[in-house]
């Protein structure tokens, strides 16, 4: 079955286009560097890197805990939509999530652009008011006694969790480490394991 | 408005532009403090959660200074304020459904904000 609410959106997108286009307003070609951008350059490989960096250079994690925009910049990874970063540390007590509750803010330069549940009501309705049942459709367990920090991210500030290292991973350097981080991991309703990946 | 032309997007894509705006003004709360969210109910855009309104959580960070979305939007100034990062006891917004320790965070305009019992 035709998924008639995706079509219905394509077509409406497509015709805004092609309006904005006749109009002057939008330059085709620039258009198509910015979907090219974001298809094979930006995306959550680059958080990945950061996070993988975050495990393995010490100094760089306290920065990037204390002044994660320029942290982050260090790596090259700033731009539209991460101008004000901060990072939140998963640890054996606080499971971080990221929400937007009133539209789909997202850190652009690590992650991309957010998957389309990010952006659907269901989930930014039910991951304030109950982020274990949507943890856990997602598979992840906490328990009790966990404490789970939302943060519902609408204002200017953009968010990137840092996941726990899982165990097994100590022999592993910075690359390695990166081909595991996915980005739920870094939405905060994934977590990393030793054997998968990975963020593209 | 002209158009964006193709030979600027890579610049603009990595430079971006921040609503950080100098912080030439004084801040009304410190970390720490207890604020509660003031019941407002605008009919127009603001980054001001519904569920938030009438509830009391603790300042937990100074954001700086950022350019009010609720002013900006409509073409009535910049309104520069200190946005702060506000905990909230997930009990608090949702009652006794909620697990005891969870938390709920929002970066919150000063606007949107007056003293806990004040």
């Amino acid at each position: 079955m035709p998924d008639t609410h995706e079509d219905d959106i394509a077509l409406r997108v497509r015709a805004i286009e092609s309006l904005l286009i006749e109009k002057g307003l939008v330059q085709p070609a620039a258009l198509a560097a910015i979907v090219e951008t974001y298809e094979t350059k930006i995306g959550p490989h680059n958080g990945a890197q950061v996070v993988a960096r975050a495990w393995t250079d010490p100094a760089f994690k306290a920065r990037l805990l204390s002044d994660a925009t320029a942290a982050i910049a260090e790596m090259g990874f700033s731009g539209v939509q991460g101008e004000d970063m901060v990072v939140v540390e998963n640890t054996p007590a606080v499971h971080n999530m990221v929400v937007c509750t009133l539209c789909s803010c997202y850190p652009w330069p690590t992650l991309g652009l957010p998957p389309n549940w990010y952006k659907s009501a269901p989930y930014r309705a039910r991951a304030v008011i109950d982020p274990r049942g949507v943890l856990n459709e997602f598979g992840v367990d906490l328990p009790p006694d966990k404490e789970v920090r939302v943060w519902d991210s609408n204002a200017e500030l953009r968010y990137l969790v840092l996941p726990e290292r899982p165990p097994g991973t100590e022999g592993m350097d910075a690359a390695a480490l990166a081909a595991l981080v996915t980005r739920d991991a870094m939405i905060g309703t994934g977590t990393v394991a030793a054997g998968q990946g990975a963020a593209q | 408005m002209p158009a964006l032309p193709v030979e600027q997007v890579d610049g603009l894509i990595a430079t971006g532009a921040s609503a950080r705006m100098p912080d030439t003004v004084p801040p009304r709360f410190r970390p720490g403090d207890r604020v509660t969210v003031r019941n407002i109910n605008p009919l127009s855009h603001t980054r001001l959660p519904r569920y938030a309104r009438g509830k009391a959580g603790t300042v937990e960070a100074d954001r700086g200074v950022f350019c009010f979305n609720d002013t900006n939007a409509h073409g009535l100034g910049h309104k520069p304020q200190h946005v702060y990062g506000v905990r909230f006891a997930a009990r608090d917004l949702w009652g006794e459904q909620a697990a005891v320790r969870d938390a709920l965070y929002l970066d919150l305009f000063e606007d949107y904000l007056e003293p806990h019992g004040g």
